[in-house]
């Protein structure tokens, strides 16, 4: 049972890797808390079950319109909020307040769109039965999102080591005054990043069908926290670091599934707890970040 | 003189006795108080249930009211309803809204044990008489508490009876031995879990390998399903909620582990909604409770489930988001409850409500089938069949398969 726990978490782990990766990204480029994150992701899960229902899409090409449309999407989302909050004085503790407000709305229209019941896409989309993995049986769906979440994970490290806007991208969340002040132009190069982050919670949610049962308008809240516990743990603003958070998040909760079950649900807030108290900069972090 | 004022006071007397038995001023409406939830993890059980209860209520208003006994004459009905948003924090604030500001004539409580265990200590507090629509938690029934009485399901103490006397009965027959339960810990499947770990105890033909709870927020079983197949038993009970019961069926198909025998609550009591999530390859074979919505009871009051389906199909056609179950039935079968109450109760006083509420214990059979209530409030009028998915021709139907008086059906436990 513990080889079996520990495997799977793994493979979970590299999914919530791709639930946490966007929120990251957002937090590591403008500073600002995207509570809305686990909405995207929810209308990632409505946007695959649509895609489906209406034209037979497997959960694959939709997971590449999600990422082309949400993309898109992120970019006016971006220029009507994020500007104006990040010249307030505290835009952090704005950000939360204003992204709460956001993911309340999306998840109430939502709601009134679709209805409240679970939706979900079938099975054997990702193929029927156990994939027998290094003696292990793992669903198939599963290898699917693992795969599509190491996919993402080397986009995002081509897109900020190997291309241009990534240098800029990574300019601006070392100092994004130093980069204003050398003439880049910080708000495409975040609106992009912002486009991005939501595009990435959008592909996750393509998968939450398989890896989270279903998805109804309501799980935005409950993806947050786990988001949070993932890019704590593994450092925030580090994308790459979330790699790290999302396996000990996912090998933890699949040992507490198989040891301690009934407790399982408190694990992101001890994971978060134990992080911010015995090393706040996350465990890939080199100082405590000033806010 | 005092002769004529005697005749007077005499002639009098009839009619002072008339103003005393006339009925007080009856109010302009009756305000029926309730909760629901449009979002969050009890959203699927809850708003059936409310969309069917105003169902009741569309129909008693269409005819002038519901007759209320104590004022003898018909009263249009004013329902006061909040969205507690599947959360017991903003459902304890409003319960107490609802009785101290609203005012409220009934109280009817969300569906569900976890939006009704706040509700339960709220009523009692406040002399309420709470209608708990399946709140069958065995916790909310005390001596000492004649505010709340259970209107749908059996409580569940008692309702998971035919799973443990078909696998003691049945099951012991076709080589069943081991039994694992996974349940997720709440008061609703808290208590069924130990209710059938009881019943299988009591017996003591069966082997508990397995008997682990998991937080209700549990959404996926993966690892759950590998432990439970490493302590191999023949029979495997899931008691979760509707998400539960969706994530944990897909990942038993997933997992390609086999057990003869498999039973989840929703996958009769919301099957519309599981084959929608789930699909009929993964559920057929499954055992379920056998609900209302798919077993025709003969009422003595009220119309029947297929009359009770086209008022439904009309007021919520296919695609209106609003999905068919035995919780629709639950919300309709408690307006029926209401209706007669206040045709019985010799007046508005909760006491009397309770009165007239017990009173027709024994005596009702609606499209629920019959309704009883124990000492406590707590429902016993009928244990649900038990029943298994299986296909005839292109459909998976459930199939009632024990006890034998309501059977209709054989068990299939495979090999």
């Amino acid at each position: 049972m513990l080889v079996g726990a520990l495997f799977a978490g793994l493979v979970f782990g590299l999914y919530f890797t791709l639930v946490g990766l966007g929120l990251n990204l957002v937090f590591g480029v403008m500073r600002i808390v995207n509570l809305a994150h686990g909405d995207f992701l929810m209308l990632g899960g409505f946007a695959a079950y649509g895609l489906f229902s209406a034209f037979g899409l497997p959960p694959l090409a939709s997971a590449l319109i999600v990422l082309v449309v949400f993309t898109l999407l992120g970019l006016p989302i971006y220029y009507l909020v994020v500007p104006r909050l990040l010249a307030a004085r505290d835009s952090e503790m704005l950000s939360i307040i204003l992204f709460f407000g956001m993911s309340q709305m999306i998840e109430a229209i939502t709601t009134i769109a679709f209805g409240a019941t679970e939706r979900s896409l079938p099975g054997r989309l990702l193929g029927v039965g156990p994939v027998i993995l290094l003696g292990q049986r793992l669903p198939s769906s599963w290898v699917y999102s693992a795969v599509v979440s190491a996919v993402a994970v080397v986009g995002v490290y081509l897109y900020l080591y190997r291309t241009r806007l990534g240098t800029l991208t990574r300019a601006v969340m070392v100092s994004r005054d130093e980069a204003l002040a050398t003439g880049i132009d910080v708000h495409r190069v975040s609106a992009i990043a912002f486009g991005i982050g939501i595009a990435l919670a959008g592909i996750a949610g393509v998968f939450a069908p398989f890896m989270l049962g279903s998805v109804t308008p309501a799980i935005g809240a409950g993806i947050n926290i786990a988001a949070f516990a993932v890019i704590v743990v593994g450092t925030l603003g580090n994308p790459l670091g979330t790699v790290l958070g999302g396996i000990i998040y996912g090998v933890s909760l699949m040992l507490m599934q198989t040891y301690l079950s009934s407790w399982a649900n408190i694990l992101p807030n001890l994971l978060l707890i134990a992080v911010l108290l015995i090393r706040p900069e996350g465990l890939l972090g080199r100082q405590v970040r000033r806010a | 003189m005092f002769r004529r004022a005697l005749l007077g006071l005499a002639a009098l007397l009839p009619l002072g006795i008339g103003v005393a038995r006339a009925a007080p001023p009856a109010p302009a409406e009756l305000k029926i108080g309730t909760l629901y939830a449009s979002s969050g993890p009890f959203a699927s059980i809850s708003m059936p249930v409310y969309d069917a209860l105003k169902i009741w209520i569309n129909e008693k208003n269409a005819e002038g009211g519901v007759f209320v006994k104590p004022y003898n004459k018909k009263i249009p009905i004013k329902l006061i309803s909040y969205d507690d948003q599947s959360s017991t924090a903003t459902a304890a604030t409003l319960y107490n809204q609802l009785i101290t500001q609203d005012k409220v004539d009934l109280l009817i409580a969300d569906s569900g044990s976890v939006l009704t265990s706040v509700a339960v200590p709220i009523a009692k507090e406040h002399k309420m008489f709470l209608f708990d629509v399946s709140g069958t938690g065995g916790t909310f029934f005390t001596k000492d508490n004649p505010y709340i009485g259970l209107m749908a399901d059996p409580v569940s103490t008692i309702w998971p009876k035919y799973i443990a006397d078909f696998l003691d009965d049945i099951g012991v027959k076709n080589g069943i031995k081991k039994v694992a339960i996974l349940y997720s810990t709440n008061d609703f499947t808290g208590t069924q879990a130990a209710a059938v770990r009881g019943f299988i105890k009591k017996a003591g033909k069966l082997d508990i390998v397995y008997d682990q709870g998991v937080p209700t927020s549990t959404s996926n079983y993966t690892v759950l399903l590998n432990n439970i197949a490493a302590h191999n038993p023949d029979a495997v009970l899931e008691l979760g909620y509707v998400g539960n019961d969706i994530a944990f069926l897909r990942n038993l198909q997933d997992s390609g582990d086999k057990f003869r025998f498999v039973f989840t609550i929703y996958g009769g009591t919301e099957m519309d909604e599981l084959l929608k999530n789930v699909g009929a390859a993964a559920m057929q074979g499954t055992f379920s409770y056998v609900p209302a919505a798919l077993y025709d009871y003969k009422p003595n009051f009220g119309p029947t489930l297929e009359q009770f389906r086209a008022a439904w199909d009309k007021a919520y056609p296919k695609g209106s988001g609003v999905e068919w179950g035995a919780n629709a039935v639950y919300g309709y079968m408690t307006g029926l409850v209401l209706e007669r109450t206040l045709a019985t109760t010799a007046s508005m006083d909760q006491m009397a409500i309770h009165n007239a509420v017990f009173g027709l214990s024994g005596k009702l059979n609606t499209l629920d089938g019959p309704f009883a209530l124990n000492a406590e409030g707590a429902q016993v009028g009928e244990i649900t069949p038990l029943g298994q998915l299986q296909m005839q021709g292109k459909d998976l139907k459930l199939v009632a398969v024990y006890p034998p008086k309501f059977a209709k059906g054989k068990a299939d436990l495979g090999k």
